[in-house]
């Protein structure tokens, strides 16, 4: 019985490769008969080779990677559960729409050598719907780095996921600084021991910054240019002299007008305004704060209000400061009859003398003015005036 | 027989001189140190645009320091002179007489008094600037090399005294910019221009007005008293050692001063200069390869131990749910498919998929030997479930 399946079997074969080469010699002496050919060559003509219910028929289940010339794994398993919940599968964005060379199988063959080189290419169809954020991307540090040819360099796939990624409402910001952390782990580690990552991480606080509050999504820019370091200190200031925000908190919403009353912030803030290309060596918040290992003012290792902690800050920048230095600096406090009293007297000394001795200039300058005028306009009584009459006198 | 137009002499050459050095001075510390003060006022912000940034600014305010500051010391030294050499009137000081004038000039000012008071070669009101200017001087210099030094500083002073020295410094500018705008440009200026500090005289009538005691003493017409030319050398003797000696020390501290600290680092260090930006997380958040099972032949050895999972890796893709042979399930591949059956347990041999895997058939999802060999034990083993 199994023999005759067999025979079966051959025959067939045998007779579809003979049909094939009467159509392939006709198809040579015809035009191209590219389409009779391939229906002809399908035993099942109805299905709908772009579907997205016959890519997963494969894709679905296809655990074993493609590997790539240079040694890579090009991971062709679409995870059904999180593609439905992906913002393309509810937006009805086919697999066609984005492969678009692909409407059938066997796939054509794939040029990239790379996978870096593979999302690139893929690229191209995400600018077909997010033409804007592309553009942003193409500006942003990310985007320069990808123009110099920077394997490295992330493509849009490398933090989108285009077969999960949600909408972005729908992520925490753990969630999106995690999107960060698969090519910036050490500075994700460093942030996630900060007092704004360890908020975040563990007690998924909503309120701390995480990556992109700081540094943008699509536009973030080269953290190293002058430009950045001098607005640098509106990063920090946005949040932190939100008093919606920093009142939960107990924190002082005057760091930035104290920081700018001061030489460090006046200078940063000039060279804002004024110079921003040019880099200053006045300190902005994070040359005392930190950039992403940021902790809180009492912390006892690090924190700048314990003085040695601050020392060390200072020391930064001014390496012979020595243990008052640090005083130098009102740290963020507007100076009262406890905190930084020398200041506050000196000031309330200036605030009564400038007014005492102006008002006192003022009578002499006043009287002086009304007398003159008064001479000028009422002349009967000119011998009133000690001058004139001494000149009438020596005129006689 | 008095002449009307007759001039007196006020300030000779080097005291106008003097007052030039002053004005260019003061008005460039005034205008460069007001700006700072009030650096976000949108006028500062164009005019420190306008002087080349803050950095240039600050750099014009120190060198307008250091002259401010020299010419006061050359103004020292010639009081000195002045005083002790020469013996002259210390005509600066202010006496109870200068209370009396100012108050009977406001009593006169307001219609109270018929007579102005007759003042004497400084009046009041000249006293008053020059000692406001002098208090000045010194605040504005200790102050400033304060700042100028604030590492120097925080050595001797407390922490505090910086901060506390820059709201002087700033504060006290303030009042002295105002006061030279009411006081001294009301009283040279406005009220009647007066040329003295330019040309050097006053008229009669300017004399008569505001320095009408010294007028009187100049028409009595009292010689000066002569200096005993030996009395002058011996004053000499201690004069010019003194006079040398401050000045060099003078000098040599406003040198040390402007070039004493290097208050900060010039250059910024690159931020994460030593730290890699580009550390990608490991293991890559790609989904990985699921791992094969151990190849224990004992455990593997049935249906649910390994053989479903060489199946679906191999098999799944084409023979799935959807007709013919189904290796989805254990039954599935018992049962067979279109071909007959593909497992007879037992005879590897006879078994459908032994012969279609075998090597060089390239059938699509090729065993590999190892797994060939899996599949083979299994079925000769029974096929367990």
């Amino acid at each position: 019985m199994k023999r005759i399946n067999l025979l079966n079997i051959g025959r067939i074969l045998l007779l579809l490769t003979a049909i094939v080469l009467v159509f392939i010699i006709l198809g040579m002496l015809n035009t191209p008969g590219k389409v009779v050919a391939q229906s002809e060559d399908d035993p099942q003509p109805q299905i709908d080779t772009t579907s997205n219910l016959y890519c997963l028929s494969c894709h679905a289940e296809a655990y074993n990677p493609v590997p790539l010339p240079s040694g890579e794994s090009l991971f062709i398993q679409i995870d059904v559960t999180d593609f439905a919940n992906s913002t393309h599968d509810r937006n009805d964005v086919t697999c066609v729409h984005c492969h678009q060379d692909i409407s059938g199988f066997p796939h054509p063959i794939k040029t990239a050598q790379t996978l870096h080189e593979y999302q690139l290419q893929r690229d191209a169809s995400c600018v077909e719907c997010h033409e804007v954020q592309a553009n942003q991307t193409k500006d942003s540090i990310h985007g320069q780095l990808l123009s110099q040819g920077d394997p490295n360099a992330p493509t849009c796939s490398n933090c989108h996921d285009p077969h999960a990624q949600p909408y972005m409402e729908e992520l925490s910001k753990t969630e999106h600084s995690e999107v960060c952390a698969n090519c910036h782990n050490g500075i994700y580690q460093e942030y996630a021991n900060s007092v704004h990552g360890e908020a975040m991480i563990k007690d998924d606080n909503q309120d701390v910054p995480g990556c992109i509050d700081c540094h943008g999504v699509h536009t973030m820019a080269d953290p190293r240019t002058a430009e950045f370091r001098n607005s640098s200190i509106y990063l920090c200031a946005d949040c932190h002299t939100n008093a919606a925000i920093m009142d939960k908190y107990g924190l002082s919403t005057q760091v930035l007008d104290t920081y700018v009353a001061d030489f460090h912030g006046t200078t940063v803030t000039l060279f804002e305004v004024s110079e921003p290309g040019q880099i200053t060596n006045k300190a902005v918040c994070y040359d005392c704060h930190g950039i992403h290992n940021i902790l809180s003012v009492n912390d006892p290792n690090k924190g700048l209000s314990i003085k040695q902690n601050m020392l060390v800050a200072c020391q930064s920048c001014h390496p012979d400061a020595t243990t008052n230095f640090p005083d130098t600096w009102l740290s963020h406090y507007i100076p009262d009859k406890d905190k930084y009293p020398i200041v506050y007297y000196v000031t309330l000394f200036y605030q009564i003398l400038i007014p005492v001795v102006l008002g006192g200039m003022a009578i002499f300058v006043l009287s002086d003015a009304y007398r003159r005028l008064r001479m000028k306009f009422i002349k009967p009584k000119p011998v009133e005036v000690a001058v004139e009459g001494e000149e009438v006198i020596k005129h006689d | 027989m008095t002449d009307h137009n007759k001039k007196y002499e006020r300030f000779n050459i080097a005291r106008r001189l003097e007052h030039a050095l002053l004005i260019l001075s003061f008005s460039t510390l005034a205008v460069t140190g007001l700006v700072q003060k009030y650096a976000l006022n949108s006028i500062s912000i164009a005019l420190i645009s306008f002087m080349g940034g803050i950095e240039t600014v600050r750099i014009i305010h120190r060198i307008a320091a250091i002259t401010f500051f020299l010419e006061g010391v050359y103004h020292f030294i010639l009081m000195a002179y002045l005083l002790y050499v020469k013996r002259k009137e210390a005509t600066m000081i202010p006496g109870v007489k200068d209370g009396f004038d100012a108050f009977y000039e406001l009593l006169h000012n307001l219609g109270l008094r018929k007579e102005a008071p007759k003042m004497p070669r400084y009046n009041y009101a000249e006293k008053m600037e020059y000692l406001a200017m002098i208090w000045g001087y010194f605040l504005m210099g200790l102050t400033g090399f304060m700042l100028w030094n604030p590492i120097l500083t925080t050595r001797i002073f407390p922490g505090e005294f910086v901060p506390a020295a820059k709201v002087a410094h700033g504060l006290e500018a303030v009042l002295a910019v105002l006061a030279i705008i009411l006081w001294h440009f009301y009283h040279v200026h406005i009220k009647h221009w007066n040329w003295s500090m330019f040309k050097g005289y006053l008229t009669r009538h300017e004399m008569v007005e505001e320095h009408g005691a010294e007028l009187e003493k100049i028409e009595k017409g009292e010689p000066e008293p002569e200096i005993d030319p030996v009395v002058f050398k011996k004053r000499m003797k201690i004069f010019t050692p003194v006079s040398i000696v401050f000045s060099v020390i003078m000098v040599g501290l406003v040198v040390f001063l402007a070039n004493y600290e290097e208050t900060a680092i010039t250059t910024v260090p690159r931020v994460y200069a030593e730290v890699d930006v580009f550390v990608p997380r490991t293991p890559t958040p790609f989904p990985t390869q699921i791992p094969t099972p151990t190849p224990d032949m004992m455990v593997a050895n049935t249906w649910d131990g390994g053989i479903d999972f060489v199946f679906e890796q191999k098999c799944s893709l084409c023979h799935g749910e959807s007709g013919g042979l189904s290796v989805k399930t254990y039954s599935g591949i018992i049962q067979g498919g279109n071909s007959g059956m593909a497992v007879i347990p037992g005879r590897p041999d006879e078994s459908l998929i032994m012969q279609i895997q075998a090597p060089g058939n390239e059938h699509p999802g090729q065993f590999s030997d190892e797994e060939l060999e899996r599949v083979r034990i299994w079925i000769v083993n029974g096929a367990r479930k």
